[in-house]
């Protein structure tokens, strides 16, 4: 029973171990093989390849926190589609899933109202 | 097959409906006042089947024979005293709207989202009303709080608007917190969320530590939202700060959320633990109503005055209640009864307060109790107004105010120990400060004399406009009705509770 | 050694209390915001424990919610906030005190 206990913790041993060769080893080998040249544009921001403007804690636009916001809205309304999904089949046979359909969509439609009204007041478009 | 009691849900769906609309002719239509009448239209159309439901017995349509309609297996209830509260929330939504579009056509402010939001919050306060598990509850808590949170900031210019929506927040925000974290632990003792549910199951587990603790953590959750004593400090801020039509509608509306809360949750859900929240609402009913009236005494701006009147007021309402549970002693529909009164009167002429210190704010430019001085030498018919509802809400009889304290008096006697001779004395202390600022800004507006830099003849140039004027005409009515009639409000109070005890809670 | 229940919810009791504490502590209105998410976080891993105790579905359903007003009222405080910034340049809320009597 103990054996099988510690068994079990030699087998993540075993993982880890195993592991951390393979990344050491990795990394090793590419400091041994790779050329090294330091300084330069290195040490710049990364900005997906594009030549970065300011520095890495330069502030963000005020439009960006509009963006977050809404994403954030859409982003945790849709926690309550997946419990509604799990649900569908078991009111549908109960014979009412048309009407839980329809409240869904009631639901989603609420949603999009409110993006068509941020569209509406300006906020998604970039001047 | 899932089936719907539409009629028991219509004065939801016509508000929801209502909040949609205004959204959809804000975007569409530049001309704002539409979004106002529609925001009107609704809740004039929602009161209808609130009144059907109300007399359902009585007509032919209406098939239900039983007294209230329980709906999602008991989480959402609509009896007697949900249909009062639902009332009383679409009336002060409908004056709140009213005052608001005098007002917000008096400069320059965003219009169209102001009335969707206000009918938002207006919605939360009656699913609030109805709620009876606490995932519903705290839903419709939050619904009539964040957009209460955002109009109290709607004046974006003026930095004190925005720091009484900035304390308004965060007070809130933490009584949410603190409410829930009560309800979580709640939850983990009793296994459900759903009031008449935890009142059995909690009678097993009252002995447990973890289950003072979490009726504590509801309680003082509570108490930050109806703004009592110690859980005032943002309420004279925010009144003071916020656009003035938006403060009436926070002093009923969502004042009045966080007590039918309160009392729905301490009265159906917790009736195990009388002995924990009885002494702690005592206690708060008795701070309330001494520190919001002694420090109302020396308040120079009206708005200031009135958000600590408020706070003493709910210390009136909590006073009852406190006194029944503090003692174990028997019914506590009665107290509950005289607390629904109160708070109806209170509504009525709270409201018509207000309505009455934005017409005299408008027109004098001020809201310092002393650029208010020899009103009644120029303006008597606002004057007037202004003394029946200050009146009123000192308890002066006939008006509506003294039927209000009455009923309270006769129900924390009616204990017959010293918890209730003790707050009745306390009550009765306070009942006289309160006089005494109540007629301060009655001798300012009447005896004072004009002050200087007040221009009369510009003060008078304009009519008051035509929605405030309704709305505090109706106000006037209804604290008069209220005064001459006391049997209508009592009756108001015994609706609601008469349908509470056929559900033999 | 068995992690039981209570171990959550004392997590969540420290969590609250960490919350709690950085709320009327720290000053700056974004650290507040932060701390009152905390609050409702530590609501919700109650929520979630208690439930998966008992076995019922009901708790982590009211975590569902809970996240949603959190969200909700993140969003609402942050606009509040920004309002602010406006006129101040500054999220410290000791410098707000216009309003006083």
């Amino acid at each position: 029973m103990l054996n099988q206990y510690y068994g079990d913790y030699i087998t993540v041993a075993v993982f880890v171990a195993i592991g951390a060769i393979l990344v050491g080893g990795a990394v090793a080998a590419n400091r041994a093989i790779a050329p090294r040249a330091p300084g330069g544009f290195k040490d710049v921001a990364y900005e997906s390849g594009i030549e970065p403007i300011g520095g890495g804690w330069n502030q963000s636009h005020i439009r960006y926190y509009i963006f977050a916001l809404l994403f954030l809205i859409f982003d945790v309304e849709a926690v309550f589609i997946f419990p509604w999904a799990l649900q569908l089949e078991f009111f549908s046979s109960i014979g009412s899933g048309l009407t839980v359909l329809v409240e869904m969509f009631v639901f989603v439609g609420i949603l999009l109202l409110g993006l068509v009204y941020a569209i509406r007041k300006g906020v998604l478009t970039w001047e | 097959m899932l089936t719907l009691d539409y009629h028991a849900l219509l004065p939801e769906l016509i508000v929801a409906g209502t909040v949609l609309v205004t959204l959809v002719v804000d975007i569409v239509t530049r001309r704002k006042h539409l979004v106002a009448i529609i925001g009107v239209l609704g809740l004039f159309a929602a009161a209808v089947p609130i009144l059907t439901l109300s007399f359902c017995g009585s007509l032919d349509f209406c098939s239900s024979t039983e007294a209230s309609r329980v709906m999602f297996g008991g989480a959402y209830v609509i009896d007697g005293y949900a249909l009062v509260l639902k009332g009383v929330f679409i009336f002060a939504g409908f004056v709140a709207l009213l005052l608001s579009i005098g007002y917000l056509e008096s400069d320059r402010y965003y219009e169209g989202e102001y009335y969707f939001l206000l009918v938002a919050s207006v919605l939360g306060g009656m699913a609030m009303a109805s709620s009876r598990d606490f995932v519903s509850m705290i839903v419709a808590l939050e619904l009539v709080s964040g957009p209460a949170f955002m109009l109290a900031g709607w004046r974006k210019g003026d930095a004190r608007s925005n720091e009484a929506s900035l304390k308004f927040f965060i007070t809130g925000v933490i009584a949410l917190a603190l409410t829930l974290f009560g309800v979580s632990l709640l939850y983990g003792l009793t296994g459900t969320q759903q009031f008449d549910q935890i009142a059995v199951l909690s009678e097993t587990v009252a002995d447990v530590p973890l289950f003072t603790l979490a009726v504590i953590f509801i309680v003082l959750g509570f108490g930050f939202k109806v703004s009592a004593v110690p859980f005032h400090f943002w309420t004279p801020d925010t009144y003071q700060g916020a656009p003035p039509p938006v403060t009436a509608w926070l002093s009923v509306g969502s004042k009045g959320a966080g007590f039918v809360a309160l009392l729905t949750v301490c009265y159906l859900a917790l009736p195990a633990a009388t002995d924990v929240w009885g002494p702690l609402i005592w206690i708060v009913a008795a701070l309330s109503m001494t520190v919001g009236n002694v420090v109302a005494l020396k308040q120079t701006n009206v708005m200031r005055l009135l958000g600590y009147s408020s706070i003493a007021q709910a210390g009136f309402m909590l006073a009852p209640f406190g006194a029944v549970a503090a003692s174990g002693a028997g019914d506590l529909a009665r107290p509950f009864q005289a607390t629904i009164t109160y708070f109806v009167i209170y509504a009525v002429m709270n409201l018509g307060a207000f309505g009455t210190a934005i017409i005299i704010g408008q027109r004098v430019g001020s809201y310092e109790l002393e650029d208010w001085g020899g009103l009644s030498k120029y303006a008597t018919g606002v004057a007037l107004s202004l003394a029946v509802f200050f009146m009123s809400l000192a308890g002066v009889p006939p008006l509506a105010g003294w039927f209000a304290k009455f009923a309270m008096f006769r129900a924390t006697i009616g204990v017959g120990n010293w918890w209730g001779y003790s707050i009745a004395i306390v009550a009765a202390v306070n009942a006289v400060i309160a006089f005494v600022y109540y007629a301060k800004v009655m001798k300012s507006a009447f005896f004072d004399d004009v002050p200087e830099g007040i221009d009369v003849d510009v003060a008078m140039s304009d009519a008051i406009p035509a929605p405030i004027g309704l709305a505090v005409g109706l106000a006037v009515v209804g604290v008069f009705l209220f005064g001459v009639l006391p049997g209508l409000a009592a009756n108001v109070g015994n609706f609601s509770t008469d349908l509470l005890g056929t559900l033999g809670l | 050694m068995t992690v039981t229940v209570t171990w959550y919810l004392v997590l969540a009791a420290a969590l609250f209390s960490m919350g709690a504490a950085g709320v009327l502590i720290r000053r700056n209105a974004l650290i507040m915001f932060m701390s009152i998410e905390l609050m409702l976080n530590s609501v919700n891993l109650t929520f979630v424990a208690v439930s998966k105790h008992l076995g019922l579905i009901e708790g982590q359903v009211a975590a569902l919610f809970v996240m949603v007003i959190a969200a909700a009222e993140v969003t609402v405080g942050l606009a509040i906030i920004v309002a602010i910034f406006r006129f101040r340049s500054s999220a410290n809320v000791d410098e707000l005190s216009e309003l006083r009597g």
